[in-house]
C-alpha cells in the first residue's frame, strides 16, 4: 500500500512536467500563427523616423570573423540615430546546421540570416513580409531567392559573382599572359604554372567541404550563357549532367575539375587540405588559384603582404565566344514573424540601414544590392563578360528546385558532393567523368520523376 | 464513535516523517529524471516518430508508415557503411588489450606511476572535435607523422598518404580512437584490480605463482565483469563511430561511417525521416549486439560471483554421469560395501 502510493505520486508528477512541456511546446505553434501587421514596407520605411523607438534586438549571424569588430562599430553607429535600440550579435560557427533547427523554435530572436533549407512556401510561417515584390524591385536587386507570391521575405546582404581568385605574379610569372577563357586554355596554364614555378596550380580546399560548393555555382549561368538554366534547363531538364560536346554545361564545369585532378594539377593530398592556412598561401604566391566566389577576394588580399597580386578572372568556360558570370545573393537577412511589433519595426530599421549606410558589401568585396550602385574594383576584369542576375521561377514551381534537389542526394549547392566526388574519382582513376555523370543524371532524373517532372 | 479527528494541519502534515522522507526522495529524483525525460526519452520518441514521416526539418510532415525503414534496408549506402565498423571493432580490441597490459603493470608500484596514468589518460579529457583536428594535421603529408617516421629511417617517399590512401585511411581514423579512449578504458581496469583482495597475491606468492598466473587466475576472474562492461560499450561505441571520421575526412575516400551518411541525409538532404528510421534500425542493431555480448558473458564467463553457464552445465553432466556410475557400480557390486 505504502508503496503504490509513492509510485503513484511519481506517476503524477511525472505526467505532470510532461503536460507543462508539451503545453509550452504548442503554445510556441499558436504563436507562430498570429501575424503582426507592421502596415509599412521596407521602401517606405525611412531612417531616422520612429527615432524613440526602444527595443532590445537580438541578430544570428554566420560572420563570426566581424561579430566582434565591424558588427560592433555598426551598432554604435546606428545607436547614434536610434539610442534606444540595442542589437546583440550572436555567431554560430556551424550556421548552415544549426540554424534550421533554431528557426523550428520560433523564438530565435529577430533578424537572422535567412538559411537555404526554407522552401519559398513556407517562408510566410518563420519570417515578416517586407514589401512587395515589383515595389521593392525598383530600388533593390537579387530578391527573388526568397520572394513568394509577390511578397518579399528577405532582403540579401550582398550580391557574390562566380570565377576563379588568383595570384597574377604566379601567372605573370609563369608566362600566362591572356587570362584562359576555356577549359583547355586553363588547363594549359596550370601546366605551365606546374612547370615553370613551385606553387600549386589550382588548390581544392577539398578538406573544408563547403568550399567544394563554389564548383555548383559555375554550372548554370557561367557555364551555359542562360540566365533560367538553373531552372528550366537543370531543375526540369533532360539529364542535365550529360557531356554536351562543346566545353559548355554542368559537364564541361566538373570536367575541368576532374582533369585538373587527373593531371596532378592540384595539391597532393587534398584530404588534408588548410583552408585557414590557404589564403595567405595564395596571397604569398605558393598557390596559384582557387575556385571561390567573389566573396574571397577581400580575405585573400588581407591574409598576408601581397594583397596587390590577388586578383580575380571569369570561369574559363565561353558559349560561343563569349564570357558569363552570375551575380547572386549572399545570405539575405530575415526578420522573425513572431518577434513583437516594436522589435519587427526596429529590425527593419536596422536592416535598411545595414543595406543603405553601413558599407558592408564594400568591405566584404560584394556586388552591391541598390539598384545602379558603383560596381566594385574587382569586376573591372571582367570586362567583355556579361553578368546575368537572376530571373524569376515560374509560379507553382517555387519549391521545386530545393525539392529535386534534396530527393536526388546530389545536394547541388549545400554539401558540395558533386565536386568530391570528382576529386575522388580522379585520384581513383574510376569512375570515368562519363560515368559520374551519367549516375548524377539516373538520380536526377528518379528525383524529377518523383516530382512529376517527364521527358 | 464521537471522537473528534484533529483538524487537519498542512504543515504538521508536511513535516511528518513519512511524508518528509517522500519528498525528500521525490524532489531529489525530480531534477535528474527531468533531465533524462527532456533530454533524453522525449527526443528519442520523438525521433522515433519522425522515422514513419516523410519529412524535412521545416514544412509539412507526411505519413508513409514502414517506407523509410524498407528504404534503410534497401539501399546500398546504409549498411554498405556499417563493414566500415569492423575496422572499429578490431582497434578497440587492440585498446581493451592495450588498456589492461597497462592496468595491470600500473596498478603495481611502478617508479612514476601516477605521471604515467595522467599522460595515458590526458587524451581522453580532450574534445573530440580537438582530437580530429590535431590528428588532421599529424596525418598530413610532411607533417608529424612523417617527421616521426622519417627520424626512424623512413623515407618521404615510401610511406603512404595516411588519409587520402584508402587501403589506410580507416586504419589512421581507427587509430585515432584508440588514442583517445585507451587511458579511461586503462583508468576504469585499475580500479578494478585495485579492489582485489591483496592477501590473494600474497597467498599466491607463497604458492609460488607466476606474474602472468596470478593475472589469469586473480586479476582476471576478479574484474571479468569490468571487462565485459568495457566490451560492450567499446562494441556499441564502433558501431555508432562519428566524431573522428565527420572531423577528420568528412566522411570522403570511403571513411563515411554508418552515422556520417545519417548526418549527411538528414543535414543536406534534408531526408529526417529517412535517418530517423536509420538511428532506430542502428539502435536495433545495438541492442542485439549488446544482448549477443551478454549471452556470451554468461555462457563463458559467468555473470558476477556466478560460475559460467558452460561450467555448470559441464559439472551438471559430470554429477550425473558419476551418479549413473555409482549407481551401475552398486548393482553390479551386489553387497560390495
Amino acid at each position: 500500500m505504502r508503496q503504490r502510493y509513492g509510485k503513484r505520486f511519481l506517476a503524477v508528477v511525472l505526467i505532470g512536467t510532461l503536460t507543462a512541456t508539451l503545453a509550452a511546446c504548442s503554445k510556441k505553434e499558436e504563436a507562430g500563427a498570429g501575424k503582426t501587421d507592421l502596415g509599412v514596407t521596407f521602401s517606405q520605411i525611412k531612417l531616422g523616423e520612429h527615432t524613440d523607438l526602444k527595443a532590445d534586438l537580438k541578430f544570428l549571424t554566420h560572420k563570426t570573423d566581424v561579430v566582434d569588430t565591424e558588427f560592433k562599430d555598426y551598432v554604435t553607429e546606428f545607436q547614434k540615430m536610434y539610442p534606444n535600440i540595442t542589437i546583440e550579435y550572436e555567431g554560430i560557427t556551424n550556421y548552415a546546421d544549426d540554424i534550421t533547427t533554431r528557426l523550428t523554435t520560433g523564438d530565435w530572436g529577430d533578424i537572422c540570416m535567412i538559411p537555404t533549407t526554407v522552401d519559398k512556401d513556407e517562408l510566410e510561417n518563420y519570417f515578416v513580409p517586407l514589401g512587395n515584390l515589383d515595389e521593392l524591385s525598383k530600388e533593390y536587386t537579387m530578391l527573388l531567392n526568397y520572394s513568394y507570391d509577390n511578397k518579399v521575405y528577405g532582403i540579401p546582404s550582398m550580391g557574390n559573382t562566380q570565377g576563379i581568385v588568383y595570384n597574377k605574379a604566379v601567372f605573370d610569372k609563369a608566362g600566362v599572359k591572356e587570362l584562359p577563357k576555356t577549359p583547355e586554355e586553363f588547363l594549359d596554364d596550370l601546366q605551365k604554372i606546374k612547370d615553370n614555378t613551385d606553387a600549386v596550380p589550382l588548390y581544392t580546399n577539398f578538406a573544408a567541404g563547403w568550399t567544394m560548393t563554389a564548383w555548383d555555382a559555375y554550372i548554370d549561368a557561367c557555364a551555359t550563357g542562360q540566365a533560367n538554366f538553373a531552372h528550366e534547363g537543370r531543375v526540369k531538364g533532360d539529364n542535365p549532367f550529360a557531356d554536351r560536346g562543346d566545353q559548355t554545361g554542368p559537364y564541361a564545369v566538373y570536367n575541368l575539375l576532374y582533369e585538373a585532378v587527373s593531371r596532378h594539377l592540384t595539391e597532393d593530398d587534398p584530404t588534408t587540405t588548410d583552408w585557414e592556412g590557404s589564403k595567405a598561401r595564395l596571397n604569398k604566391g605558393e598557390i596559384a588559384c582557387m575556385a571561390l566566389g567573389s566573396w574571397s577576394i577581400v580575405q585573400m588580399k588581407s591574409a598576408a603582404e601581397h594583397g596587390d597580386d590577388v586578383a580575380y578572372m571569369p570561369f574559363p568556360i565561353s558559349v560561343n565566344g563569349k564570357q558569363y558570370t552570375a551575380v547572386s545573393p549572399d545570405y539575405n537577412y530575415g526578420i522573425n514573424c513572431n518577434s513583437s511589433a516594436d522589435n519587427q519595426l526596429a529590425a527593419m530599421l536596422y536592416i535598411k540601414w545595414l543595406i543603405d549606410k553601413s558599407g558592408f558589401e564594400l568591405t566584404q568585396g560584394g556586388v552591391p544590392v541598390k539598384v545602379n550602385a558603383e560596381m566594385p574594383e574587382f569586376l573591372k576584369a571582367f570586362d567583355g563578360v556579361e553578368l546575368l542576375y537572376d530571373v524569376p521561377v515560374p509560379a507553382g514551381e517555387e519549391t521545386l528546385g530545393n525539392d529535386v534537389n534534396n530527393e536526388s542526394e546530389l545536394g547541388i549547392n549545400i554539401s558540395g558532393q558533386m565536386a568530391k566526388s570528382v576529386v575522388e574519382a580522379a585520384i581513383d582513376g574510376q569512375p570515368t567523368m562519363e560515368d559520374l555523370a551519367k549516375e548524377w543524371d539516373e538520380k536526377w532524373t528518379a528525383a524529377q520523376e518523383k516530382y512529376g517532372i517527364t521527358h | 464513535m464521537n471522537t473528534k479527528r484533529a483538524p487537519f494541519n498542512f504543515f504538521k502534515w508536511i513535516q511528518s516523517g513519512k511524508v518528509n522522507r517522500r519528498l525528500c526522495v521525490v524532489t531529489f529524483m525530480l531534477a535528474p529524471l527531468l533531465l533524462l525525460l527532456i533530454f533524453t526519452y522525449i527526443p528519442f520518441l520523438k525521433m522515433f516518430q519522425f522515422s514513419f514521416y516523410d519529412m524535412k526539418y521545416i514544412g509539412a510532415r507526411k505519413f508513409v508508415g514502414l517506407k523509410n525503414y524498407s528504404e534503410v534496408f534497401s539501399r546500398k549506402d546504409c549498411f554498405q557503411a556499417l563493414k566500415l565498423s569492423g575496422y572499429y571493432i578490431v582497434a578497440s580490441f587492440v585498446q581493451l588489450a592495450m588498456a589492461l597490459w597497462f592496468a595491470s603493470v600500473l596498478s603495481f608500484k611502478v617508479k612514476g606511476g601516477g605521471l604515467y596514468k595522467g599522460f595515458m589518460f590526458f587524451p581522453y579529457l580532450v574534445c573530440g572535435i580537438a582530437v580530429g583536428f590535431i590528428f588532421k594535421f599529424f596525418y598530413t603529408r610532411g607533417f608529424v607523422l612523417d617527421t616521426v617516421l622519417q627520424w626512424v629511417g623512413f623515407s618521404q617517399e615510401s610511406l603512404p598518404y595516411w588519409l587520402k590512401d584508402k587501403s589506410i585511411n580507416n586504419i589512421s581514423i581507427a587509430a585515432t580512437s584508440v588514442w583517445r579512449y585507451m587511458g579511461q578504458n586503462m583508468v576504469l581496469f585499475i580500479g578494478a584490480i585495485m579492489s582485489v583482495d591483496s592477501t590473494l597475491y600474497e597467498a599466491a606468492a607463497i604458492d609460488g605463482a607466476s606474474g602472468f598466473n596470478k593475472f589469469r587466475y586473480i586479476v582476471f576472474p576478479s574484474i571479468k565483469t569490468i571487462i565485459v562492461l568495457n566490451m560492450i560499450l567499446a562494441i556499441t561505441g564502433s558501431l555508432s563511430v562519428f566524431e573522428p571520421p565527420y572531423v577528420i575526412t568528412g566522411g570522403e575516400f570511403g571513411t563515411g561511417t554508418y552515422f556520417v551518411i545519417m548526418n549527411k541525409l538528414a543535414h543536406e538532404s534534408q531526408k529526417v525521416g529517412l535517418a530517423s528510421a536509420m538511428a532506430i534500425v542502428l539502435f536495433g542493431l545495438i541492442l542485439l549486439a549488446t544482448m549477443i555480448q551478454k549471452f556470451g558473458e554468461w555462457y563463458f564467463l559467468g555473470v558476477g560471483e556466478q560460475e559460467a553457464a558452460r561450467t555448470i552445465r559441464r559439472n551438471k553432466k559430470l554429477k550425473k554421469q558419476y551418479e549413473q556410475q555409482q549407481r551401475a557400480n552398486r548393482t553390479e557390486g551386489g553387497d560390495g560395501i
